[in-house]
């Protein structure tokens, strides 16, 4: 019985120890296995985000990269989404098994810059004659700079548009030129309400529409310096009580919970919803599920309130520090292909992305494009309403704060929109202190 | 060798059979160093690493370890979110064990005796332990999606509305709950039956023969028999449900609003997506203190009443 017992002590302290020392670290070995033959060549890890046709964007560029010369050889590896991609880089940085590129979510690049994962690219463009980096469009630059350096390339970068299912809205007798401001936003939602649980909008619950709908009514979620947070304003109470008006008129759905996103693309192609907000990165993708779904679609600019406003999202590509002096030319040299002209071009025909920069929007290929399918004009038109993401290193937490007490206010109509605010800001602010 | 047996042979004996003896009494030791070894690199080390880290303000990555004392604790112990936590862990922890154990004992009794379709149907029941906890996150979700489900679409069938199983704060737990029961009782069952089928035969015999009634024969011969498989799959049980992740991770994300953040998620969340390695280290040591002391508890008090033949 005694020595029973002892065994079966000794197995349970064993899980115990498997649990607390287990949770963490069986991430980011990936890394490692990219060595391969040809042994004159410099190889190179590069991770990056998202599938369906972003994944096959990144893997095509990642090709022709390979292709077009013969001294460095990349590897690129599908890491998840934007969250996953993240933490898996920080473990392998950890583990000493980082991939020598990387992509950096626009709003995390301060976050990598000031831990000192990432790079100072600042002396690589000044000892480069071939870059031209008054050729990116400005208001993508906003995220690059941390404390006046460069960390990272604008590459797949967006910003959220409009889509609206055309078919439907000519059967309600809706002007096909889409809601130009929140008044008209709230009408045409109404319109697509149907008795049988179709809605206007089917939405997530998401930190990035936030920043758009505050950033119209004026305000944002954290002020310049980001040093403290500004949502618990009349902006923010504006912003947030559009979407807890049309939710409870019943032409709004708020969607939470890990599929909130995809439940909301779900509802837009099953003809559930009548428009759709979303990344242009997704253009291609909807064209394409639109199609198989028999209705068209059309983009526009997000309905403006005070202003006209959006934030930009989408990913920059950063070089991760530490890397020996011939790595570190490799890398940016792969960098500088990924987001020159003609790769810019491709990657925007391809997924819907802007077209990062100014030559690339202004080529013939690009200018055909937007002849034939108008769609993909409108988000770089839109660019010249584009703002910065807030990049303090709490933001993603306080995203996950602010998120986490708005969605308990969608849930629950009886609690104040002050109410609401005000809790995701007393918890952000003890994060800031 | 040779140099060994050389001064075996051209020493006193004395001395030999000292160096006998203290070997015979090493001789365990050495054996077992090798584990010892590998148990103390893999884990001693990372636990004491834990503890040290839990006293300090990192972030992973950058050269320097601030120390800040027990400003984590402090910090933890004083947060809302963390005592959600706790409590969704126990909550979660006790329903998942209890539905397990009950659910499989019953099944254990009815399924234990020959025959093709309950070898078949003990088969069936066992499968979902063998597939992977991420295909059983995937199903379960396309199962339990509020609109397209096929668990709603069941439940409208027999004239029951939809119920958000997954996106409301009020149903997310006890849906997480359901799927670990439903994956936890195949494996249950079959310790279940292995432990039914151990028992001597003999005892059932001699109390029919006294016309014990069935109920009183399960009280007072089948649980105490087997009460050492029950005991050994609550601990286990009580274990791994306090270490859920998967499932979480992938179903809920510990949302929404934090109602099914447990403790393994959460210290995930803060290491690896908020940067904070230190204080997801403090929450990790307060689950290893809950879980020591919980199965300290567990055998000071039952293992007496835990009959072993």
């Amino acid at each position: 019985m005694k020595k029973l017992s002892f065994l079966l002590m000794m197995t349970v302290a064993l899980f115990v120890l498997a649990a607390c020392s287990g949770s963490g670290e069986e991430e980011g070995s990936a890394a490692a296995n990219s060595v391969e033959a040809s042994d004159e060549k410099i190889e190179l890890t590069y991770w990056y985000a998202w599938g369906d046709k972003i994944g096959e964007n990144n893997e095509n560029l990642v090709k022709q990269f390979n292709e077009s010369q013969d001294k460095i050889h990349v590897t690129a590896e599908f890491q998840g989404s934007y969250d996953e991609l993240h933490a898996k880089t920080q473990a392998a940085f950890a583990a000493g098994n980082a991939p020598e590129v990387t992509q950096n979510e626009i709003a995390s690049i301060g976050t990598f810059a000031k831990s000192g994962m990432t790079q100072d690219l600042t002396s690589f463009v000044e000892g480069d004659q071939e870059i031209n980096m008054d050729d990116f469009n400005p208001g993508l630059m906003g995220n690059s700079y941390v404390d006046d350096k460069l960390y990272g390339l604008p590459y797949l970068r967006s910003t959220p548009i409009l889509y609206m299912n055309t078919t439907m809205a000519e059967e309600v007798g809706l002007d096909l030129a889409g809601p130009q401001n929140w008044e008209e936003f709230q009408e045409y939602a109404e319109a697509f309400t149907n008795e049988e649980g179709r809605v206007g909008m089917s939405m997530a619950i998401d930190i990035w529409f936030y920043e758009a709908f505050i950033a119209q009514a004026g305000g944002s979620t954290m002020n310049e310096d980001s040093t403290e947070v500004t949502f618990n304003s009349e902006e923010g109470a504006a912003a947030y009580d559009l979407w807890r008006n049309m939710s409870k008129e019943g032409t709004l759905k708020l969607n939470s919970g890990t599929e909130a996103g995809e439940k909301a693309r779900q509802d837009f192609v099953n003809g559930h919803a009548g428009m759709h907000f979303a990344s242009t990165a997704d253009l291609s993708y909807l064209l394409q599920l639109a199609e198989e779904q028999g209705f068209e679609l059309n983009t526009y600019f997000m309905p403006s309130g005070k202003e006209a406003k959006v934030p930009t999202g989408g990913a920059n590509l950063v070089m991760t520090s530490g890397l020996e002096e011939e790595k570190q030319q490799a890398a940016w040299e792969f960098i500088k292909f990924m987001t020159a002209t003609e790769q810019t071009v491709y990657a925007s025909e391809f997924t819907g992305y802007l077209p990062s920069r100014v030559s690339a929007a202004e080529s013939e290929e690009m200018q055909a494009l937007y002849e034939e399918k108008p769609q993909f004009k409108v988000a770089v038109d839109q660019l010249q309403n584009g703002n910065a993401r807030p990049m303090a290193e709490e933001y993603p937490e306080i995203a996950k704060i602010l998120v986490d007490e708005m969605t308990r206010g969608a849930l629950d109509e009886s609690i104040p929109t002050e109410d609401v605010l005000n809790a995701a800001a007393e918890k952000a602010d003890a994060l800031l202190k | 060798m040779a140099l060994v047996k050389d001064s075996m042979g051209m020493g006193e004996r004395r001395s030999t059979s000292q160096s006998l003896v203290s070997w015979t009494r090493l001789r365990p030791y050495a054996m077992i160093s090798p584990a010892i070894l590998v148990f103390c690199l893999f884990f001693i080390y990372p636990i004491g690493y834990m503890v040290y880290l839990s006293f300090h303000d990192w972030n992973f990555v950058s050269p320097t370890k601030e120390f800040i004392g027990t400003a984590n604790f402090t910090y933890l112990l004083s947060n809302l979110e963390f005592r959600e936590v706790i409590v969704n862990s126990f909550i979660y922890t006790f329903f998942t064990v209890f539905l397990t154990i009950g659910i499989s004992l019953l099944l254990a009794l009815w399924l234990n005796r020959g025959g093709a379709i309950y070898s078949f149907l003990q088969a069936s029941i066992f499968s979902p332990h063998i597939t992977s906890l991420v295909s059983v996150s995937m199903l379960w979700m396309w199962i339990m999606d509020a609109d397209y489900g096929l668990l709603n679409w069941a439940l409208n069938l027999i004239g029951i509305e939809s119920i958000p199983w997954l996106t409301s704060p009020d149903y997310a737990l006890t849906s997480l709950i359901m799927v670990a029961v439903w994956k936890g009782i195949g494996f249950n069952t079959l310790v279940f039956i292995a432990g039914l089928q151990s028992i001597p035969k003999d005892l059932y015999e001699a109390a029919e023969l006294d016309h014990t009634p069935p109920w009183r024969r399960f009280l007072r011969i089948t649980v105490p028999m087997l009460s050492p498989t029950l005991f050994f799959l609550t601990i286990i049980g009580i274990i791994n449900s306090f270490q859920v992740f998967e499932t979480i991770n992938l179903m809920t994300e510990g949302g929404p609003i934090n109602s099914t953040n447990t403790f393994v998620y959460y210290i995930y969340q803060y290491g690896f997506q908020f940067f904070k390695i230190g204080y997801a280290s403090a929450a990790g040591v307060i689950l290893l203190v809950i879980l020591s002391v919980l199965t300290v508890i567990y055998f000071k008090v039952l293992s007496k009443k835990v009959h072993y033949r």
